[in-house]
């Protein structure tokens, strides 16, 4: 069985990526596709520290963790689908009047 | 000095990956760099198997984690680059199998099914129906020719890639650094046995009051989604659908 550090180092690449991705793509549902990969770096993570503590409360922790994805992605992509009837384009720039 | 040596290892990884991904961003005219980019790339999937290689040791299995993790960190790198929402769904659901097979190589077989069925299945298919949903005609011109403007450049790449790799660089760094030693294979590999049925008592002892609990806000979420998506949302550029300040959209009667 592998050690659990790499399958940390592979969850933090992923979150990595996915906050990178978050920031710099301007597409609306891209955006949302980056954080899904952020919360598939933090249930790797979870998985890994439960294997190091030896008990389950890490899978446990990322089944509640699945349901919040669900809940996120659910809506998410209502207020995306919302805001893009409202302006007609996916850009997150086009709503930076919310900067104040 | 092994774990000195490997921090070093992981920063120059970082910093290898970070200027692929920033060559790999899409930037309107910029010079095509796509060969820069698989260079890079490459070199930091080779940095990354290294590392990983001295981080296993000699445990069993490692090809299989190598080509998994390979699968998982390349599809995640090209989810954030590709220029087309379409083609950076379908990576994820490359990024999303290889972690559900890299989970369940380590024992968690019930989460790496659940993370099958609900994200492959369930999310990516909403995902894929708001892309259709909110497609529009694009404008012509340019090596992205067929792609909207908002997908022809990123925002800030230098900015945001800078970001992205020093957590992940300091992460890692951390990890490689700490002494692990108190793990034990045999604590871990107790747990693979019989994983579904442990992970169901634990459910529905100890956690009961949770799993209510994330089934009630389940149910708020699917309610909030049809509430907000039942609105008649007038267009901004609309003079007839104009509305009072501080209203977002108009009110219908209650189902």
């Amino acid at each position: 069985m592998a050690h659990p550090t790499a399958l940390m180092i592979i969850g933090a690449i992923l979150f990595g990526l996915g906050v990178t991705g978050f920031l710099t793509r301007r597409n609306m549902i891209v955006m949302f596709l980056c954080t899904e990969i952020m919360f598939q770096g933090v249930l790797v993570n979870l998985v890994a520290m439960g294997m190091m503590n030896s008990n389950l409360q890490g899978q446990v922790l990322g089944l509640f963790v699945l349901v919040i994805a669900a809940v996120e992605a659910g809506l998410g992509l209502a207020i995306v689908v919302m805001l893009y009837r409202r302006s007609g384009t996916l850009d997150a720039e086009s709503w930076r009047g919310m900067r104040g | 000095m092994l774990s000195e040596q490997l921090v070093y290892w992981a920063y120059g990884v970082g910093a290898v990956g970070a200027l692929g991904v920033y060559f790999g961003l899409p930037k309107e005219g910029r010079p095509d760099r796509k060969g820069l980019f698989v260079l890079l790339l490459g070199a930091t999937l080779g940095g990354l198997v290294l590392l990983l290689d001295r981080l296993l040791g000699d445990s069993a299995n490692r090809l299989v984690f190598f080509i998994l993790a390979l699968l998982g960190v390349g599809g995640a790198i090209r989810v954030v680059t590709h220029p087309r929402p379409v083609y950076s769904a379908l990576y994820f659901i490359l990024v999303v199998l290889s972690t559900a097979a890299l989970i369940i190589s380590v024992g968690a077989e019930f989460l790496g099914a659940a993370l099958v069925i609900v994200y492959a299945g369930a999310i990516l298919v909403t995902y894929v129906f708001v892309i259709m949903l909110s497609q529009q005609s694009p404008q012509a011109g340019g090596r992205f020719a067929s792609l909207l403007d908002y997908d022809r450049s990123a925002r800030e790449p230098v900015w945001a890639v800078l970001a992205g790799f020093v957590l992940i660089a300091t992460i890692a760094a951390i990890i490689v650094k700490r002494d692990w030693s108190g793990w034990e294979e045999a604590g871990a590999a107790a747990l693979a046995k019989e994983n579904t049925l442990h992970l169901g008592k634990m459910l529905m002892t100890e956690f009961a009051i949770s799993v209510e609990l994330a089934a009630v806000l389940l149910m708020v979420a699917m309610i909030g989604a049809i509430a907000v998506a039942r609105k008649r949302i007038p267009r901004a550029d609309d003079d007839a659908g104009a509305l009072p300040t501080g209203e977002i959209g108009k009110t219908v009667d209650p189902f």
